[in-house]
């Protein structure tokens, strides 16, 4: 607690060493600065990076479980009588693929295994050759149910013409790149053959431009039942594709549902190892140099509150010989320490905030020929709050020992003149 | 005869510096009435200062017993010490240690500051009046660095009294000023003491102030040298040659 004798002390000392105190002022409002700059550039640009990576993917794909070939002299061990055995030829080996039959079933559970879960899609997936003319292209071809599909993929947002929510059997829905390379528009007909031969006609339903490569370039999209037909899949799926609120959950929540389903579940990052790790390293790298903003921030007050208790010493003196307490001295300059911290994020906060916007300004043209900013820049209020607190606490602890010291001024050395 | 303001009963000081012991005051025992004016004298290392200090609580006893007011303050902990020291005490240094960032009158004012607002806005009056008697009226709302030292004494005795205390302690007030300003800064503590009927006890070199206090205090080798009690004429120059 503050009383007016401590606050006046406090903002005297401040106000008649304005020169010293702007400077401090000016120390930790570029700690404040570089604390909000460097979160939000470094955190837009890793966001980037990551919805770059993830964005035209699941965040939790969940497929078939991987069945490993079993050698005879084995069987013993797994409990089966090996006079049970029959040994023949399997015929059509790559016709026995994998694939999910009762995912009506577990749909629903999906939906609700976690509060992160915002989408999933069933999907079927395989390659099929494109022909139109005497072009021929070989394309990933995707079944989706496309209301679900969208919260994994945001297409209806990119598309360029046409529609992909509520598209109907026959339709096709493919990427600008592609559509540019056939020559197709809308309600333009192409031909998709499947893997084992089918073949199936389709009309161009909508053309996207997702800004993912391997979304826009050689991916097509027909409706779930077109997919399983020409797939030959009959009534079953390749996968889910949950998408996450929190992509950064990822892993966490596929471990927990994991054990509840006869499936196996593998999240983005166990895909993206290497991201991973650099997103990773270039946290910490952030970090260290936040810890190392702090630290001087903080020292630049613990400095100059030294250098006023120093050159206050005998003025402290006094004020203890007159009947100021120990903890009132000290509450002074912790008190300062404050003002100091409070002021440096005044001046911090919105020198961020107007550099980030100038920054936010800036177009240029991306690789993929869009116009936008070369910085993903979201100012976050819960940082420009953190970031002060952050430099209120800093400024608290570094005050705290050159209060100490203050406070522990003995008058009577003071009144000997030592 | 009134409550005295100071008594102290067989008093004494010891310092300790690991095992090893240094008596500096032994057995003191006298008292000083509301209004008093006493000189301390002796020379140095004679722990006049010290004995200042106890009863100026800056420092505790290692035997026997102080009173202030009749309250026993020896054994006070160090916020008691504080505050009896704020309500109660003056002090005036050798150095007058004025706050450069506040005016002459929030110099003045400073101990009341510390009881709070209302506190000092009830003794700003009072306290413009007496920088108006020592000559300071169109100083009050200077910063001290404008002043001249014999001012700043000037401030610094005006602030002893901030608080209508019952006795000022004065630790060589006038050791750091030329003649002229000592001259003037002592008449003023002698008047002040006598209109406003608070004790005055300083520890001072001069024997010129000396002897016109009231009573005068000698010590030697940490013992009062001569009994306590108002100083005649030249008593002073014959029972206490300086050391």
């Amino acid at each position: 607690m503050t009383t007016y004798f401590i606050r006046s002390v406090a903002f005297r000392h401040l106000r008649y060493s304005v020169g010293q105190s702007l400077l401090t002022i000016g120390v930790v409002g570029i700690s404040v600065l570089l604390i909000i700059y460097l979160r939000t550039i470094i955190g837009g640009t890793q966001t980037r990076i990551v919805q770059n990576t993830t964005g035209a993917i699941p965040h939790i794909t969940v497929e078939p479980p991987e069945r490993t070939p079993v050698g005879a002299w084995q069987l013993a061990n797994l409990g089966i009588d090996p006079d049970t055995l029959y040994v023949g030829e399997v015929v059509n080996l790559p016709k026995a693929r994998e694939s999910i039959e009762d995912w009506r079933l577990w749909l629903p559970s999906l939906d609700g295994a976690d509060p992160a879960v915002t989408a999933v899609s069933p999907i079927v997936t395989g390659q099929a050759f494109m022909n139109r003319g005497s072009r021929r292209q070989s394309v990933r071809l995707a079944g989706v149910i496309p209301e679900r599909h969208n919260g994994i993929v945001e297409i209806e947002k990119s598309l360029v013409s046409g529609r992909f929510i509520g598209m109907s059997p026959g339709d096709i829905v493919l990427g600008r790149k592609l559509a540019t390379d056939f020559g197709l528009k809308l309600r333009d007909k192409v031909r998709l053959v499947g893997p084992e031969g089918l073949t199936l006609n389709f009309t161009v339903a909508g053309i996207y431009n997702t800004g993912f490569g391997q979304v826009d370039d050689g991916q097509v999209f027909v409706t779930l039942r077109d997919g399983q037909s020409l797939l030959e899949l009959g009534g079953s799926i390749s996968s889910f594709g949950i998408k996450l609120a929190d992509l950064y959950a990822a892993e966490n929540i596929a471990r927990r549902i994991a054990p509840g389903l006869p499936f196996k579940v593998r999240s983005w990052v166990v895909d993206n190892p290497n991201l991973f790790v650099t997103l990773a390293s270039q946290g910490q790298t952030r970090d260290l140099i936040l810890i190392m903003t702090t630290i001087a921030s903080g020292f630049g007050i613990g400095s100059i509150l030294v250098m006023v208790v120093t050159s206050k010493y005998r003025e402290i003196g006094i004020l203890k010989a007159m009947g100021a307490t120990p903890g009132e001295i000290q509450s002074i300059f912790v008190l300062e320490g404050l003002l100091l911290a409070f002021l440096g994020c005044l001046a911090g906060v919105p020198l961020g905030v107007v550099l980030l916007k100038a920054l936010a300004a800036i177009r240029s043209v991306g690789p993929d020929g869009r116009v936008g900013s070369p910085f993903l820049i979201e100012i976050d209020p819960v940082l420009l709050v953190g970031a002060s607190l952050v430099a209120i606490v800093t400024g608290a602890i570094a005050s705290y020992f050159p209060a100490r010291r203050a406070g522990q001024v003995d008058p009577i050395q003071v009144i000997r003149g030592s | 005869m009134p409550q005295p303001v100071v008594e102290l009963d067989r008093v004494g000081k010891t310092y300790y510096t690991g095992d090893v012991e240094t008596p500096v005051l032994f057995d003191l025992s006298f008292s000083i009435v509301p209004g008093e004016f006493v000189a301390i004298v002796g020379g140095s290392g004679s722990g006049k200062t010290t004995l200042l200090n106890l009863m100026g609580l800056l420092d505790r006893p290692t035997a026997g017993v102080i009173r202030v007011e009749g309250r026993e303050v020896s054994h006070l902990d160090e916020l008691g010490r504080a505050r009896m020291r704020r309500d109660r005490l003056g002090f005036i240094f050798q150095f007058h240690y004025l706050l450069p960032e506040f005016t002459v009158l929030e110099n003045a004012l400073m101990p009341c500051r510390m009881r709070g607002r209302e506190f000092e806005k009830s003794r700003e009056a009072r306290m413009r009046e007496l920088l108006t008697y020592v000559g300071l009226e169109e100083k009050l709302n200077v910063r001290p660095p404008q002043l001249s030292g014999g001012q700043q004494q000037r401030v610094a005795v005006v602030r002893s009294l901030a608080n209508d205390p019952a006795v000022v302690f004065a630790d060589e007030p006038t050791g750091n000023l030329d003649s002229k300003s000592g001259r003037m800064v002592f008449d003023l503590m002698k008047r002040l003491s006598r209109e406003s009927g608070t004790a005055f006890i300083m520890v001072t070199h001069d024997d010129n102030f000396a002897l016109e206090a009231d009573r005068v205090i000698r010590i030697r080798d940490g013992r009062i040298q001569a009994p306590p009690g108002r100083h005649e004429g030249t008593e002073l120059a014959v029972a206490a040659p300086e050391a």
